[in-house]
């Protein structure tokens, strides 16, 4: 018996690579870039990448609009396949999560460098994922709750 | 025997400018057992589509009910219709993923199906050879013409071997060629594997290839004051 399997769905939609993808990591990496570059030693450093990470939310909630009618088109393929919408807002999820720490790869790896203690280095990554994956799945939420969602299967 | 599907006074309304928009009259009654080949006649805007969507789940009615194998599934997901019954769907749109290649869309859908990898290469081989889509295997679905796209959806849904096909105005973009050879395929699927077929079509030549057949009546218009004007 064929055991249905919801990884595929997922992983093959994770890594970020459209346009938007990679011009949401170059807006945010610019920001964590700056934050990182002007903040030299651990006091001032924590409260300049709690700022820098505010940027995270609309970037990837942008990033995850502005393709809305080819991603309308993969949700509508993922339906089709026998995907659920849970599996379909994980595979965001896990992109969007992708997109904010590569983008803030420079800020985490001077974390790990100079801070001492864990909370305060798991805290911000923790913030970072969360904030990329809600902001780039929501939009996909929102779409696949409409009413007009399935219209989409009709001539 | 035990029914595949099988639909209860199902009715579907929408908003609309001239008033609410319903669909199917006093309710869709059907029965769909195993090894069944149905096929729902109707004209454009009759909601062909629309009852594809309510058995498929992914849209609800306003009455009625919806069972898959005895099991009142109304209100789940198509998710949990397909545990019930392995099913595949091919819609009057193409569905196929953009960013893959027709080849990747196939292993994406059988992957998901749980079929094993040892098995799959074989089956879309198959698949793709059957449609004509080899020499396109690498192509991606945006450079392809309604035809072939309509054609991946349909090599998909047979490289999972489902025990119910359900498939919406299955001729629609294809050629005079392709659509000659679609409905006795269809036909050959149901007698020689067993498949459950639930088709939709505008066509009553097509509609008389199946085992049986429904017909869908005009949908009405209902005014704020319950009054019928007509279709």
């Amino acid at each position: 018996m064929e055991k249905p399997s919801w990884t595929p769905i997922v992983l093959s939609g994770a890594l970020p690579r459209e346009a938007t993808d990679l011009l949401a990591i170059l807006v945010m990496g610019i920001v964590a870039l700056e934050a990182s570059l002007a903040t030299i030693g651990p006091a001032a450093s924590n409260s300049r990448v709690w700022l820098s990470l505010l940027v995270v939310p609309p970037t990837c909630a942008l990033a995850s609009v502005s393709t809305t009618t080819r991603r309308t088109r993969e949700e509508l393929a993922l339906f089709a396949y026998g995907g659920s919408a849970w599996q379909i807002l994980l595979r965001y999820f896990f992109r969007g999560a992708i997109c904010a720490v590569i983008a803030f790869f420079p800020v985490i790896l001077q974390g790990f460098l100079t801070t001492a203690t864990i909370p305060e280095l798991i805290l911000p990554e923790l913030a970072l994922i969360l904030a990329g994956g809600l902001f780039y799945s929501l939009p996909s939420l929102r779409r696949i709750r409409s009413s007009s969602f399935v219209e989409h299967y009709k001539s | 025997m035990a029914s595949v599907i099988e639909t209860r006074s199902v009715v579907v309304e929408y908003p609309s400018v001239r008033g609410v928009l319903r669909l199917y009259g006093q309710g869709v009654s059907l029965r769909v057992d195993q090894g069944d080949f149905l096929a729902v006649l109707g004209g454009s805007g009759w909601g062909k589509s629309t009852l594809v969507n309510v058995v498929l789940g992914l849209e609800r009615p306003i009455h009625g009910s919806v069972s898959f194998r005895e099991h009142d599934v109304t209100r789940e997901s198509f998710v949990k219709r397909c545990s019930l019954v392995k099913t595949a769907a091919v819609f009057q749109r193409p569905t196929a993923l953009p960013q893959m290649t027709v080849s990747q869309n196939l292993h994406l859908a059988l992957s998901l199906a749980g079929v094993p990898r040892k098995e799959r290469d074989e089956r879309i081989k198959e698949a793709l050879a059957f449609f004509g889509l080899d020499k396109i295997e690498r192509s991606y679905p945006d450079g392809l013409s309604a035809g072939q796209r309509r054609r991946i959806d349909l090599a998909r849904a047979l490289a999972v071997k489902p025990e119910l096909l359900v498939i919406d105005e299955p001729t629609g973009d294809l050629d005079g060629s392709a659509t000659n050879l679609l409905i006795p395929l269809l036909r050959g699927l149901n007698r020689n594997q067993g498949t459950t077929i639930f088709m939709t079509t505008a066509l009553p030549r097509q509609a008389s290839q199946a085992k049986h057949q429904v017909h869908l009546r005009p949908p009405t218009y209902l005014t704020p004051e319950n009054r019928m004007i007509g279709d």
